[in-house]
């Protein structure tokens, strides 16, 4: 990881994408540590009677590895803001990419603005969202 | 004029998009090489944007930008192009459970035309209300390559316009300022206005571009790791 500041950062910027191998047993430690210990995140047969494909990972363990790709990214980067849409149930025990772009400044703020989303292997993006960051500047 | 045309995407004035219109014209700018866009169609949501005026970043980004609107009707999402006052009237565009046949209908006799997007989504595209209910009338063209549609959505449209003989068009339904112009729609005729565009729509003489560029995936890392 390493430190950007404002002034480093262009329009355009990839993030580094992640690449990850989204295991179950990892979609079940995270449900129960969170306190959301349901079927539908921890065990396929019971996912499976709430009408899902099988387990699902929760929302918030997404938006989780999607700040991680901004943490990864630049360390120095302050999270203000991050709003995620779902566009289809994160399945577990499969590949998922983690990806992103800087996609606008704002030079009086410092801030800039990101796209984020997940993918797998297909190029389905299951997950889309911005985040909006803060970042150091050389002279503060 | 324009020929190469992303004719689906949302800018802030929808409620699911965060992205500025003058973002997407920078992007556009950027990414010249990979997607050769001259024009774009703002669609937002259940809405028509009276307000907005985006003639001085035509002039500034040399991009044709054209608005229209995606309505919910009981077939599915349509874009309808070529809103005028009179469609406003006749249509509460807000309305989630607009009437597919009514729209298709009196959208074309006002001046403009309805075509169903991303018709092979489940729930929210036509093919799947074709099963259970007769085949709309007057439909032109449908959204054949749509560029934030699942594994299987696109293929299945090509079934539909075999059968049928629709049109075919491209649209991003870019939400995130990254996404413009994936997908799009090329016009065998220069394009300079809303008029223009629809009678294009209805005559033909288009197909859908699709300036996906797909990554190669490095060898993944565990989650747990």
């Amino acid at each position: 990881m390493k430190t950007l500041y404002f002034e480093e950062v262009e329009e355009g910027d990839e993030l580094p994408p992640i690449d990850l191998l989204l295991t179950k047993d990892f979609v079940r430690t995270y449900a129960k540590t969170a306190g959301m210990d349901f079927p539908r995140f921890t065990d396929d047969e019971g996912a499976r009677q709430e009408g899902l494909p099988g387990m699902i990972a929760p929302g918030v363990l997404s938006m989780g590895l999607l700040a991680r790709l901004i943490g990864e990214w630049n360390q120095a980067a302050q999270i203000t803001r991050i709003g995620t849409t779902f566009r289809s149930p994160v399945l577990p025990d499969c590949h998922i990419h983690l990806l992103g772009f800087v996609t606008q400044k704002d030079a009086e703020q410092h801030t800039a603005e990101c796209d984020i989303w997940m993918e797998n292997d297909e190029g389905e993006r299951w997950v889309i969202g911005t985040a909006t960051v803060v970042l150091p500047t050389r002279n503060s | 004029m324009a020929r190469v045309i992303d004719l689906h995407l949302h800018s802030e004035v929808s409620d699911d998009s965060r992205a500025p219109v003058e973002a997407y014209l920078k992007w556009l700018a950027r990414k010249r090489d990979e997607r050769p866009l001259d024009g774009i169609v703002l669609t937002e949501h259940r809405q028509f944007d009276t307000r907005s005026d985006y003639r001085d970043l035509e002039d500034k980004y040399g991009m044709l930008i054209l608005k229209a609107s995606e309505v919910e009707t009981e077939y599915g999402h349509v874009l309808v192009y070529g809103v005028n006052d009179a469609m406003l009237q006749r249509f509460d565009f807000s309305n989630v459970r607009l009437r597919a046949q009514e729209v298709i209908d009196e959208v074309a006799r006002m001046g403009g035309v309805a075509m169903p997007c991303h018709p092979g989504r489940p729930t929210i595209g036509l093919i799947e209300h074709y099963e259970n209910r007769p085949p709309l009338e007057g439909v032109v063209g449908v959204e054949a390559l749509n560029g934030g549609s699942k594994k299987g959505e696109n293929e299945r449209v090509a079934t539909l316009i075999d059968t049928y003989g629709y049109h075919a068009f491209g649209g991003s339904d870019a939400h995130l300022v990254s996404f413009v112009g994936i997908c799009a729609t090329e016009f065998e005729k220069e394009i300079t206005n809303t008029e223009e565009l629809v009678g294009a729509l209805r005559a033909g003489g288009y197909r859908p571009v699709d300036f996906r560029v797909r990554r190669a995936p490095a060898q993944p890392a565990s989650s747990g790791t």
